[in-house]
Parts: structure tokens; sequence; C-alpha cells
């Protein structure tokens, strides 16, 4: 299990991080959420050691050292590998550097290249692929070794929808490895898709921590969506009403005061006949993004 | 220590499988094989030309002849001067000589210019020892008479060649191991800064942080460009090795190496010893602050510059040496002897010339080791700070963050 405990990080007079705690079950996704300079990546440069830090942190109740790095998959930020290596010289000399034979490493690559659906041949030099192929290049880098701790800088940033499947199903694949998973993200929905449990952070500090149907929930369920031939006006006549939002044509979003008063506006509104829509939801993790990590001005 | 292995093994493959590795060791033995070339085709070249033609009635004359000149130096297909005519015409030999016996032996030279003197003295030699014969024959002289004729007066040299040739290899020596060091400093400082310049503040490198320490990867990069160095040396002692003795047992080389010889000798001497240790300390005392400077660059596009201040102090070592070739006892070269980064220049110009012992060779070597071992430990321990780092804050700030990283 990797433990943070009172994390806390000052560059000059900035307080990037200021007294964060969580964990990461083995088995289990955590997704790092907050807007830029929030404290993401310098939560994963402080596990990393790549900076000094106050607090604690630990792997299976050990200090990240050299002796754990092992277990690590470390996928930064912004992609760079060595431009003038070819794939399987750059693969194998990372690999090596986690502990790995060249030997256990080799047969592997060609299942691991056609799994991310590399364009491009083993011999070609990094620097001849496209930046995409070299983005799979590199994640395949970050696993190839099979880490049981696995952290993920904006993995999802720059790819297509066809690769951030391939990029979901590979990090789903190391959960049920029974890897310890955290990545970052500004996508809410790859969090959604993928993560058990959230850490939304702003300024340093964490602002939300939990599992994201209990965050969801606990915003309370004060969204209504309707498909009706309802005009607006009326709508917002209804009990517990305080806002309209009109989503496409006939469909609205009503945002109540009481969750309670959905049973009422639903009886209201349907009068014993057939709605083609009525869904009462808690907010969005999108919306609860914009309403807890947005600037507090 | 595998994984700084893996780091050194991958720099060291990385550098000599390039070309410019290649090309920067086989350049001298390629510029060696062709000035020999160009030396052994002129001469060939120049061989028909130059060689003259012999003419006599009597055969036994003439192969007499062709016997103290040698063949090479003679045109033996030539026998008759119509022959000889022509070939001198078409330019195919420098001259032909008619020689003639009778009571006085005697010979005349046709050519375009005049008979060259070795030509000259060989001829005039072989006919004169034939008309001594001829004379001491018709002369009828008793044994007594002739051993009293053929008395010679003595003629010795005594040349003090020793201390002269002392003085020549110890300047041909001292330029010799500047320019070697400081051309070896030059390119590898440039070759380090560039490879640690090139990693500055890239992404990859938090890969290689999160896999093992900044001290080994450091230690691995810096063993890795020593063992190309070494290999460089090494290449280059085989090579010069090699090449020497080759050109020892060359025909071409031998006048060069009769009188030359032992000047060559002393030279290889004064460099294959303690001096190529210097050398070779000098090397990675500068290959470390190559490094460091190389990580101090704000980003990895500034890699170019990043050579500089080692450049720059291996220059001034270099060019502060020369007032001092030829005053290696002056008390500036005796303290810049024991300072490390200068020290590799100075002592072995004290080396050379014989005024430094082993005493002072040992602590010189000693304050160089601890140098090395000192540097190498202090940047290993801040490498992480300055390699991760990347703004675009002046050199002092960025100095000052990398080394306040602990």
């Amino acid at each position: 299990m990797l433990k943070i405990e009172h994390l806390s990080k000052q560059f000059g007079d900035l307080q990037a991080l200021n007294d964060v705690t969580y964990n990461v079950k083995k088995g289990e996704i955590l997704g790092l959420i907050g807007q830029n300079g929030a404290g993401k990546s310098t939560t994963f440069h402080s596990i990393l050691s790549f900076i000094h830090y106050d607090g604690q942190i630990s792997w299976d109740d050990q200090p990240i050292n050299e002796r754990v790095f092992d277990q690590i998959g470390y996928l930064p930020e912004e992609r760079s590998l060595m431009p003038k290596m070819t794939v399987e010289q750059q693969i194998l000399y990372l690999a090596r550097l986690k502990g790995k034979s060249a030997k256990q490493i080799k047969p592997a690559i060609d299942q691991w290249m056609k799994r991310f659906e590399v364009k491009g041949k083993k011999t070609d030099k990094i620097k001849s692929l496209s930046k995409g192929n070299q983005q799979k290049v590199q994640l395949i880098c970050t696993l190839i070794h099979r880490p049981s701790l696995i952290i993920l800088d904006e993995p999802f940033s720059g790819l297509d929808p066809v690769n951030v499947d391939i990029l979901e199903q590979a990090i789903l694949n190391a959960k049920k490895e029974g890897a310890a998973i955290i990545f970052s993200s500004h996508d809410m929905g790859n969090v959604e898709a993928l993560c058990d449990e959230l850490v939304m952070m702003r300024q340093g500090k964490m602002v939300l921590h939990g599992e994201i149907r209990a965050i969801r929930d606990k915003f309370g369920k004060n969204e209504i969506f309707v498909t009706t031939d309802w005009s607006t006006a009326a709508l917002s006549q209804l009990p517990h009403v305080a806002e309209v939002t009109e989503l496409s044509h006939n469909r609205y979003r009503l945002r109540v005061d009481d969750p309670a008063a959905g049973k009422q506006i639903f009886q209201q509104l349907s009068n014993g006949e057939y709605i083609e829509e009525f869904s009462q939801q808690p907010p969005t993790l999108d919306e609860i993004f914009r309403m807890k990590a947005g600037d507090p001005r | 220590m595998k994984k700084m292995w893996i780091v050194t093994l991958t720099t060291y493959l990385r550098q000599v499988k390039s070309w410019s590795f290649v090309i920067l060791v086989l350049s001298p033995f390629i510029m060696l094989l062709v000035s020999f070339g160009v030396g052994f085709v002129s001469a060939n070249s120049a061989t028909d030309s130059n060689d003259i033609a012999v003419i006599a009635k009597q055969p036994t004359l003439r192969k007499g002849y062709i016997q103290v000149a040698g063949k090479d130096n003679v045109a033996t297909k030539l026998t008759t001067v119509k022959a000889a005519r022509h070939a001198l015409k078409e330019n195919d030999i420098s001259g032909y000589v008619i020689l003639s016996q009778g009571k006085q032996y005697g010979a005349v030279y046709h050519g375009k210019e005049a008979m060259s003197a070795s030509d000259k003295t060989q001829l005039t030699g072989y006919l004169s020892k034939l008309q001594t014969q001829t004379n001491v024959a018709q002369a009828k002289l008793s044994r007594q008479q002739l051993k009293q004729l053929s008395v010679q007066p003595a003629f010795k040299q005594v040349v003090q060649k020793r201390e002269g040739l002392v003085k020549i290899a110890r300047m041909v020596s001292f330029w010799i191991l500047v320019f070697m060091v400081y051309m070896i400093l030059t390119t590898y400082s440039s070759i380090t800064a560039q490879e640690i310049a090139s990693e500055k503040g890239t992404k990859v490198m938090e890969m290689v942080f999160s896999s093992t320490t900044a001290s080994k990867y450091f230690c691995g990069k810096i063993l890795g460009v020593l063992m190309v160095i070494a290999t460089q040396l090494l290449v280059y002692l085989i090579g010069g090795w090699t090449s020497l003795v080759a050109a020892k047992r060359m025909n071409m080389a031998k006048p060069f190496f009769e009188q030359y010889g032992s000047l060559v000798d002393q030279v290889v001497h004064n460099l294959v010893n303690v001096n190529l240790l210097f050398l070779f300390l000098g090397v990675i005392v500068y290959t470390i602050l190559a490094a460091f400077s190389g990580a101090l660059v704000s980003k990895a596009e500034d890699a170019s510059k990043a050579a500089y201040p080692a450049v720059y102090l291996s220059m001034i070592a270099f060019f502060a040496t020369f007032p001092f070739q030829n005053n290696a006892d002056a008390l500036l070269v005796k303290i810049m002897s024991y300072v490390p980064f200068f020290s590799s220049y100075f002592m072995p110009l004290r080396i050379i010339n014989q005024s430094a012992g082993p005493v002072e060779i040992g602590i010189s070597l000693a304050v160089l080791i601890i140098t090395i071992f000192g540097l190498t430990w202090y940047i290993s321990s801040i490498y992480k700070g300055l390699i991760l780092q990347a703004d675009e804050s002046n050199f002092w700030h960025r100095l000052r963050r990398g080394l306040a990283y602990k």
C-alpha cells in the first residue's frame, strides 16, 4: 500500500503541498484531480523522492528509495525518450534499470507493441516515430517490468479516443494484476470510468477525498434531467426549482434546492402519464470539480 | 553497482558505435598512412628518372660499377649509347655515363643536368680504385711498398650527441604531450558536457531517476566516458607502437631511424610513463567539470554552450605552459604542478625536464586523485537537483539552486 501522510512542500513563498494524507491500496486506482498548479505533479515528485518534502511517504511500510524503485512504474507528464535509441534499445535500457534482464524483456516487446498498436518496428529509431507512437513506447517502458506501484502523470493528455481506450484497458489490466495505481487527469470522464477513489486538490490542499459515488452522493441529488414539452418559464415555477437550463430541444436540467422535492416535481410533471425522461442525479464530477477545484476568488 | 554498470555500458557503446568516434580514433592513422603513401609514391615515381645508364665496351667494367652503385640506381637494361640517348630524351633516365678502360680509366657523363654528387662520388671512387690497382700492377711494387702506400690518414669524430639529443627529445615530448592532453581534454569535455546537457530537464530523466539513484547514474555516465577515452588511448598506444615497429622495418624510413632512432626512443620513453597517468587523470577531472557544467545549462537546447567552462580552463592551462617549456624549475611551474586542472600540464613538463622527484610526483598524483573522488562525490550528491530543474533563470541562480539541493 502507498501511504502518504501529512505531506507538505514549500517552494520559496509558495506552499505547493499542504498537509496531504491519503493511501492507495494494491488492486486500487486513485485519480488525482485539480487545476494546473494544484500540486499533482509535486505529489508525484515527492513520492519518487525527486524533491525533499515534509511528512512521510511509504510503500509497503518501507520508505521509497532505491530498494523499491524496481517495483515502481512512472510515466512523466510530458513525453520524452532518448531519440537516438531504437525502440528496442530504449525499452531494454529502462527495463534493465528496473532490475529486469534483457532475456526477460526481449521476448515481451513484440507482444506489448502489438497490444498498444505501435506503428513501427522495434528496430526503428525513437525519433522516426510519430508523437503518438513515441507516447505508446513510453507507456510500454512504464509498464513492461510489471510494476506493483504505477504512477501516471496526465497519461491521457494528447491521446485520441482509440488510444484512450487502449490505455484504459492497460490500466485496468494492471489493476487486475494487483498493482496500486495513481494517476492525474483533467478529464473527469477517465477518472469516473477508472478510479475507485479520487483526491481533488486545490492550491496544494486536499479538498475532496473518497470513493467517487460517495463523493457525488455527498453533494445530494440536486439535479433533475427531464425531457418535456413544458416551457422554461413553467418549469421554473415548479416547487424548489432554483435554476432551469435548456440542454437541447425539450431537454432541461433543473437544479433543486431540496433533493426531497424530486417526487413532487415528478408527479406534477408527469401527472400520472408517460414521461420520456426523468432522472434525478447528484452533480457530475465535472461540476464538482468546477465547484471545488476552481479559483476561490 | 549493476545499474551503474548498465548506464556505463550504454554510454560507452553509444559513443564508440558513433561515426564521429571512429573517425576521431582513426584519423591520425589515416593521416600517417596517407603521408607514407604519398612519400612512397613520390619516391617510386622519382626512381626511374633519377637512374643513370652505364655504357662500357668491357662488360666487367660495367658490371663492377653496377655492383658498387646498386641495381636500383642504374638503368641496367640500357647497354648501348643509342638506347641510353633515347632514354635520356624521353626523360626515363637522368643521364648516362660511358666508361673506358686503358692505361687510364675514363668516364664521360651525358645528361641534361650535372651528375648528382652522390653518383659522382660513387663513380670516381670506383674508378680510382681500379686505377690504383692498375698503377700498382704496372709499378711492380713489393708487398712492403704496397702496404706503405695503402696507409690512409685517420679521421675520427667525437660529438656530444647525448646532451643535444636529450634536449631535443624533451622539447619534442613536451609539445606532443601538451597537444595530446589539450586535444583529448577539449574533445571529451565537449562530448561529456553535451551528453549531460542534452538530458537536462528532459522527462526521460525522471523515468531514469525513478529507477536508480542520481549518484549511480552520474558515476555510470562518467565511467562510460572514461572507458571511451581509455579505448582511444589504447588504440593510440597499440596503433602507435605497431606503426613505429613497422616504420623501423621499412626501407624507406631506414635513413630516418638511423639518424633519429635514439631521439624517437627517448620521446617514446618520455611519453609512455607516469605522464600518461597524468594525462588520463587530467582527462577525468576535466570530464567531471564538463559534466557539472553540462548539468548547469538552462535547458537541453543549450548543450553546445555547456563545454565552455571546461574548455576555457583547459585552454588557459595549455597556454600557461608555453613560457615555461625551457624553464621547468620556475616557482610558478612548481606551484601549478600541484593544482588540479593545471597539474596535468605542468607536472609532465617537470617530469620531462627531470625537475620533479618521485615524492613530488606522488603528492601531485594524490592531490589529483583526492580531487577526482571529492568532486565526484559532491556533484553526484547534487546531480538530481541540477538535472531535473529546467528553468530560464540565470546561471548563478541555477548554480545556487543546484548547490542548495541536498
